[in-house]
């Protein structure tokens, strides 16, 4: 019977050692310690803007695509299709442009954090730093959580675009039942600046959850190159259970008591 | 000659030799009264394991030919097998004998602790890092138990002993990157466990550390891995800081692969690297982590020379300069011929305890089995593969 007991106190062990840690990073970047290395944040961004934009746009443009296709075929369906631009809206604003940044994110900078600083511990590189008489999580995490709010907004916004862009292709130019200016008028109707800015707060919450479990699981790693492996996939795993809790408890708080739809007046 | 813990007079002038010259461990600390101190019967009381207690005239009644290798704690534990025995002397009303007065132990560290006479010869110059009475455990592996070390300023000194017996735990002792479970670690007579962070992170900038692979970071070329502690710590113009990195990396005879990535470099020219940087904030202490593991014979040589050249350039400047304290290199390694070529202060270490230590020459001539097996590369001896 304690055997068992046993896991679950690991876990609530480890979430509050993760709460802990994570506290301790959040709290050096609101105090404005972190400025201390500006530089290296800085250059946190430029890795950030050069290694992941790209991909981030092309996935969620990818992601555009198949909610314009759903869109159309959908609203023909049931024969509206002028309103295909309601469900690219929805479709891109609220849910799946953040999933697929939250997925990216995880799996191209979760991971690359996890793997880069657990590699630094295990070849003695935070060692390194600490006898140096730096603070290692001040200098690695962060500045990396400092350059992830710095970077992430603006690359966020420029995949919703990306992703809108992407509907619309589809809807007007391959589909076809809408015009153009038919599209806009209702996709621009079931929307408004109030849904960017909580899509926004949800995609950043995703990207600061999977900076700071990147960071918790690399600084943290241990067992040599086969422990680094362990972490990166325990923190695969962590990152993409958070997305998706994020992604619900967001369209929950922000859309499900009003969904902030102008129909019926 | 190894401590003698046979009992004598207090006016007895035959005293061994060692109870002259040797100083315990623990000596100076200003912890005599929490661990193992010499009587002046010349056996030890330690607090921890049970107390024992002798009468003025009386000899221990241990057979001649074992006392040479027993150390402190061994004759009250060998007294634990007597002790039944002393205890019925005793109580019988003899009024001779010894009585020993001894908690139940647990377990017997007779044989494990048999050759850890624990005996510092002195070198007259402080300790710049102190260890005292230090524990320090992860989950059951119990890695130092009780290590009373020190190591002088202004001296090469090297940690010696088997593998898994501590000696990397030690340095992250020093720089605070382990605490101990028990006891305390000293810099320059400050406690290490109880510093604040700041403290810490300023405390350590005496230090420069080599690691085994260098630890160089994989980011930058070694030009700005040696200029990092000093961009970063210093107000230096760029200018100034690249003339001192450049000035360390011909010393250690890189400076024409100043551009080159840590990946890109030989094991041998990442440790020179490493050592470049380790150097490039003038450390008053300096810790070498194995430098010699995994270079070739004459590499390994060459680095010894160069660890030589640099300690003496660092005590001259130390003394022009006049320092506060002087330099202190220490290197751990399991290399004979590293130690021969290199050190002037040896600390032989074994299951997680002092078992000798003292000038290099007086090592090298020890009678403890332990210690001239070890210092031989003797495959005979107490050490086994065990």
């Amino acid at each position: 019977m304690s055997a068992w007991l046993e896991q679950p106190k690991d876990l609530l062990a480890n979430v509050g050692e993760g709460a802990k840690f994570s506290a301790k990073i959040m709290g050096q970047v609101y105090s404005l310690r972190v400025l201390r290395f500006l530089g290296e944040a800085l250059r946190q961004a430029g890795v950030l803007i050069t290694s992941s934009t790209v991909v981030i746009w092309g996935l969620v443009f990818i992601i555009g695509l198949q909610c314009g296709l759903e869109g159309a075929y959908f609203t023909r369906s049931i024969g509206s299709p002028a309103y295909a631009g309601v469900f690219a809206a929805w479709c891109d604003l609220r849910e799946l442009v953040p999933y697929a940044f939250g997925y990216m994110m995880a799996a191209k900078v979760g991971t690359g954090i996890v793997a880069e600083l657990g590699s630094m511990r295990i070849s003695e590189e935070i060692d390194a730093l600490e006898v140096m008489g730096f603070d290692s999580v001040l200098f690695l995490c962060a500045t990396r959580l400092l350059a992830s709010w710095l970077v992430l907004p603006f690359m966020y916004v420029a995949a919703i675009g990306a992703g809108f862009f992407a509907s619309y292709l589809t809807v007007v130019e391959q589909v076809g039942d809408v015009s153009s200016g038919g599209y806009l008028l209702i996709f621009w109707m079931f929307q408004n600046p109030p849904d960017l800015l909580y899509s926004l707060i949800k995609a950043m919450s995703m990207a600061t959850v999977i900076v700071l479990v990147g960071c918790y699981y690399g600084y943290n790693a241990n067992g040599g190159p086969v422990g680094v492996g362990t972490a990166t996939a325990k923190s695969m795993v962590v990152n993409l259970i958070m997305v998706h809790l994020i992604g619900m408890l967001g369209t929950q708080l922000f859309w499900g008591a009003n969904p902030r739809a102008p129909i019926g007046g | 000659m190894p401590f003698i813990p046979k009992r004598r007079g207090r006016d007895d002038d035959d005293r061994p030799e060692t109870e002259d010259t040797a100083v315990h461990p623990t000596a100076g600390s200003g912890r005599k009264d929490d661990v193992a101190v010499p009587d002046d019967t010349g056996l030890f009381v330690d607090p921890d394991e049970g107390r024992a207690s002798t009468t003025d005239d009386t000899e221990l009644d241990l057979p001649d030919d074992r006392t040479e290798d027993v150390d402190q704690r061994a004759p009250l534990t060998r007294l634990s097998g007597n002790a039944e025995e002393s205890r019925r002397e005793s109580s019988a009303g003899t009024g001779g004998g010894v009585s020993v007065v001894r908690e139940p132990q647990a377990e017997d560290p007779d044989d494990e602790y048999q050759w850890h006479t624990g005996i510092r010869r002195p070198t007259g110059n402080p300790d710049a890092v102190e260890f005292v009475e230090t524990h320090k455990a992860f989950g059951r592996n119990k890695i130092l138990r009780g290590l009373n070390m020190g190591l002088p300023e202004g001296m090469i000194s090297m940690i010696l002993g088997p593998s898994g017996t501590g000696k990397s735990v030690c340095i992250k002792h020093m720089v605070g990157l382990l605490y101990p479970d028990d006891g305390d670690v000293l810099v320059h007579g400050e406690s290490v466990p109880s510093m604040g962070l700041d403290h810490l992170l300023g405390m350590r900038q005496k230090f420069g550390v080599l690691f085994q692979d260098g630890a160089l970071f994989g980011s930058m070329n070694i030009r700005d891995n040696v200029a990092f502690p000093l961009r970063q710590h210093t107000d230096k113009p760029d200018k100034d800081i690249l003339e001192i990195v450049d000035r360390r990396m011909d010393e250690v005879g890189l400076g024409a692969a100043w551009d080159k990535f840590p990946n890109e470099l030989s094991g041998g020219m990442r440790k020179r690297a490493g050592f470049a940087r380790a150097l490039v904030l003038d450390p008053s202490i300096v810790l070498f982590d194995e430098p010699d593991s995994g270079l070739d014979p004459v590499r390994t040589a060459l680095l010894g020379e160069l660890i030589q050249e640099i300690h003496q350039e660092t005590m001259e400047d130390a003394r022009e300069k006049n320092w506060p304290h002087m330099p202190a290199f220490t290197l751990i390694t399991h290399d004979i011929m590293t130690a021969r070529r290199v050190s002037q202060f040896i600390n032989v270490v074994w299951k997680g305890r002092i078992v000798e230590s003292g000038p290099a020459d007086e090592l090298f001539d020890s009678d403890n089995a332990f210690v001239n097996q070890f210092l031989a590369g003797a495959s005979r001896g107490p050490l086994g593969m065990n």
